[in-house]
Parts: structure tokens; sequence; C-alpha cells
């Protein structure tokens, strides 16, 4: 049982850092971008590619994917998103699918598709009473907690962030104040594509490296964004706990290949019982 | 140099397809008030916001203090020193109050401290409510956030698109008052209402839109008088 929060709350980790980076785009950009898994991928193997075959230490291939994911977030802006920002959203949603497609393929023709490993030294699992966890997964949890109060901070004590937090809430009346809407959205593309890249060094550590490694965290991140309230990064949060406790204990009771249903069927209850999340306020509109 | 703040001349704009005003004349004198009456759907919303670069005007020239800002962007617009409150979704919800009068100095936010004092002066309820979230506040308290926030712009003009709305009759009394005493200061303000007697009354031009037209322009004192304006848009009887 002990075991099984601890197992949730590693899983949270994984989630919540990348589920705040999805609800801030999206606060942002104004599309749910299913390309974040995409994003992941190519954080994961950026630094894979610094630590193994170039043989860099760990620190320097974690700070390399927080910078790869930085740019590949800002440039696929800049080429593709931002020209077209007068679309629906969901043929946004659609282009971004594409995309996650795009990068997981060029990731695996880069690297080949078989699954690797960062080199790091091997480690017993540490062992309180009944619990086992590792150092790594340690290490994955204080980054996640580190992050968010980084972004807590950035979004509070920042005006650059309260000038995200005001273009989220209503991107009109920012412009009227004369809030620079182009400046705003490369601060957060920059921001949100670090938080991703160092998701997927994270992921690197508790999960396969390969080219799906993304994608397979994706119904997760976005049911955790959806359940916490899609925009609101401090219900992401929340949502990233929930969902972390929920996969790990359909695990008591159904096969653990059933993990990613988990998430999809949060989203299906949601979107039938609260769509506006659990802090998300429902949207008022003209 | 002329006394008016804003001259527009022979605006055009709209949405989609066609003009939702045309050839619209107005010109606001330097800390003066001018009202725009009118039904519902005349185009007075849009040609406020066409004014605040919300909306691109298609024909014509709108000039802030002499300066052609149109097809500006609202943020360069505000870069004119013009404070436009929007008659919907006027308030940043999820911002505290003194996030919300932040972003009211964003252009310029070393003077926020000795402007958020003025605007806390006029507005004194505020004060107790400071760290709220203006999306839990009454209406009444967030019509004062977000003229509130207008005036943290410390503009030369502001355009009021429905101030009084949704206020209680005293609070009604109160931001009339409100808005007089910012013409005092020499804010020009030009707004738009449906509290129209009232409205006029503390304004020294009102206009009369209709159709996306000015159909009438002219003194407050004027307008007032007037039968027919009485008949169609004040609901008085003479
Ligand atoms: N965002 C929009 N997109 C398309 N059409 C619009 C939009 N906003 C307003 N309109 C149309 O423009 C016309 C004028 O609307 P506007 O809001 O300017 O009127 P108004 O005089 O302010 O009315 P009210 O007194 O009801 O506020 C209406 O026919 C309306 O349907
Ligand atoms: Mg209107």
């Amino acid at each position: 049982m002990a075991q099984v929060i601890v197992n949730g709350i590693v899983s949270a980790a994984l989630i919540a850092p990348p589920a705040v980076a999805f609800s801030m785009l999206f606060g942002i950009l104004r599309f749910p971008n299913f390309a974040i898994g995409g994003y992941i991928t190519v954080g994961v193997f950026a630094a894979y590619a610094m630590n193994v075959p170039l043989a860099l230490p760990f620190w320097v291939a974690a700070l390399g994917a927080t910078l790869a994911g930085a740019v590949i977030v800002w440039i696929s802006d800049q080429i593709i998103f931002r020209p077209m920002r007068t679309s629906a959203p969901v043929t946004l949603l659609v282009v971004s699918i594409a995309l996650t497609f795009v990068l997981e393929h060029s990731v695996r023709l880069i690297f080949g598709p078989d699954v690797k490993g960062f080199n790091l030294p091997l480690e017993r699992p540490i062992t309180l009473g009944q619990i086992h966890i590792t150092r790594s997964q340690i290490h994955l949890i204080g980054t996640a907690l580190f992050i968010i109060v980084f972004t807590h901070l950035l979004l509070t004590r920042t005006r650059t962030g309260r000038a995200m937090r005001a273009m989220a809430d209503n991107p009109e009346l920012a412009e009227v104040r004369g809030i620079r809407s182009t400046l705003i959205r490369v601060v957060a593309t920059l921001y949100c594509g670090a938080l991703l890249g160092l998701s997927g060094v994270s992921a690197g550590f508790d999960l396969a490296i390969e080219p799906l490694l993304g994608w397979s965290l994706t119904i997760p991140i976005i049911a955790a964004a959806i359940l916490g309230g899609i925009g609101s990064v401090y219900g992401a949060m929340l949502g990233a706990v929930l969902v972390g406790l929920a996969e790990e204990f359909s695990t008591l009771i159904l096969p653990s290949s059933y993990k990613i249903a988990v998430g999809f069927g949060i989203i299906a209850m949601l979107l039938l019982l609260r769509p506006q999340g659990l802090l998300g306020q429902p949207e008022i509109k003209k | 140099m002329s006394n008016a703040i804003l001259r527009a001349e022979g605006v055009y704009s709209g949405y989609g397809r066609g003009d939702i005003i045309s050839d619209v004349n107005i010109s606001v004198d330097r800390a003066s008030i001018t009202t725009i009456i009118g039904p519902n759907g005349a185009g007075k919303s849009t040609f406020i916001k066409t004014v605040a670069g919300v909306v691109r005007r298609r024909a014509g020239r709108i000039l802030i203090d002499g300066y052609d800002v149109s097809g500006m962007s609202p943020s360069d617009v505000s870069r004119h020193a013009v404070a436009y409150v929007p008659q919907e979704r006027n308030i940043f919800r999820s911002l505290t109050v003194m996030e919300n009068l932040e972003m009211g100095a964003w252009i310029e936010p070393r003077k926020f401290d000795s402007r958020v004092a003025r605007v806390l002066d006029l507005f004194p309820a505020l004060n107790a409510l400071k760290v709220v979230r203006a999306g839990n506040l009454s209406g009444g308290q967030r019509q004062m956030v977000a003229f509130g926030m207008a005036l943290m712009v410390e503009p030369k003009l502001l355009l009021l698109d429905e101030p009084s709305a949704g206020l209680s009759p005293v609070m009604v009394e109160q931001m009339f008052a409100v808005i007089q005493q910012v013409r005092e200061s020499g804010i020009a303000i030009m707004m738009v209402e449906q509290n129209a007697i009232q409205a006029l009354r503390v304004s020294d031009v009102g206009a009369v839109m209709s159709a996306g037209r000015v159909a009438m322009i002219g003194s407050a004192s004027e307008l007032l008088g007037d039968r027919e304006v009485a008949e169609l848009y004040l609901g008085t009887r003479t």
C-alpha cells in the first residue's frame, strides 16, 4: 500500500512539470498542443546524445536537454504555430499531433528504434521498511518540486510572469494595456520548452529511452492538465498527483498494461462531469 | 496646436463583410466629456474599439493629440496615452486587484507607486481588497478595478464603454461623480452610456449613433433639450 503511494508520487513527479507546461502553453497559445510528447522525446534524446555518445557528465546533458527543449518549442512556434495563430484551435491541435510524429520519426531516424539508457552508475533501491525507492526517483521528485516552486515564483513574483498570467486570462485586454503578445509568447515557449526538455530527462531516468517515450506520456499529462482545469497551472500540479496515484492504484486491480487507460478514463469522465476541471473556472463567453 | 485630443475623420470599420460603422466624424476636446448614446447594435462599442485599435479601421483617420494612430495595434495606441475600458471582460479575473492595477501601468512601471496612490484615493474601497482575486469581486467593485486600471495609464483620453452598466443607482451616481473628478484633473473622456440622461448631465458634448452613423452631435444640454432625442433615446417626454 505505502509502496503504491510512493510509486504514485513518482508518477506524479514525472507528469507534473510537463502538465504545467502544457497548461501554460494552452493559456498563451490558445490551443491544446499535443506536440508535448515530441518535445519530451527530443529532450530525452538530446540528453542521451550528450551523455552516452559524447560522454559528457550527466548534469551537462540535463542542461543541454533543457536548452534543446526550449529551442525546439520556440522554433516550432515561430515557424508553425505563430503564423497559423488565426486558425481554429482544432486545426492547430491536428497540426501539433502531426508535429509530434515528425519529431518522433526524426529521432528514430537519427538514433534508431532500440531502447537506450543513460550512462549512470548502477544503484540499488533504498529500502525503508517495506518501501523501495531509488536515488534517481528521489532526484526526480526533487526536480519536480523545484520546478513547481520556481514556476510559482516566476508567475507571481516577476513582472513578466504576471503579464503571462494576464495574457492567459484576457489576451485582448492585455494587448489594450500595452503588453506585447509576441514578446510574452517567446518567453512562454522558451520556458515551457525548457520544462519539457527537462521532463524528458526525468522520464529517461524512470522509463526506457525510446522514440515513443514522449507519446506514451502524452495522455496522462493531458489528463492531469484537464483534471486540474486546462490553463490553470496550479490545477495541473494537483491533477498530476491525482493521475499519478490513480494510475498506480489501478495496478492493484488491473494488469499494469492498462495503466494508460486510466488517463483516457479520467479525460472521458471529466469531459462528461466537470469540463472546466477541478480548479478551472467555467469560461464565461460573451 | 488644436484643442482636440481625439479627431475621428470619416471612419469606417467592421468585423466581417460590410461595414458596421460608416463615415463617423467626432472630435473630443482636452479635458472634456463626450457621451455617445444610441440603440443596441448601433455600433457604439465598435466605434470606441476602433479608436482603441482593437478593431481595425477600414477607411478614414484617427488622430490622437495630432498623431495619426489609424491602423495601429491596441498596444501601440495605448502608448499614445489612450486608456480603453471594454464593455465586457474589462478586468483580469485571475489576477489580484493590485496586479490588475499593475497591468494598467505596464508601459511605465516606474510610475506605478505614485499612480496607485492616486487611484486608491479615488476608489478607497479598493484599499481593503488589494490582494483579492478580481474575479471574486462584486460587479461594482469590478467596475472600480476596471476604471482604476485605466487611470493607471495616466491617459490623456479615456474611452469608457458603459461604465455604469450593472451598477446600483447609488453606485451610478458615484461613478459619474468620479468621471467628473477625472475630467477636472485634465483627462478627456469619451463614453458610451445607456443611462443617457445622467451621462449627458455631466457631459459637454453628446452624440447619437444609429445604424453605424452619427445621427446627431451637439452640446450635451442641446441633446437633453431636444424633443426627438428625448422621445427616441432618453425615455422621457417634455
Ligand atoms: N466581434 C464581433 N464580430 C462580429 N460582429 C460583431 C462583433 N461585435 C459586434 N458585432 C456586430 O456589430 C454591430 C454593432 O455592435 P456594437 O457592439 O458596436 O453595438 P453597440 O451600439 O455597442 O450595442 P450595445 O448598446 O448593445 O452595446 C452588431 O450588429 C453586432 O452584431
Ligand atoms: Mg456596446
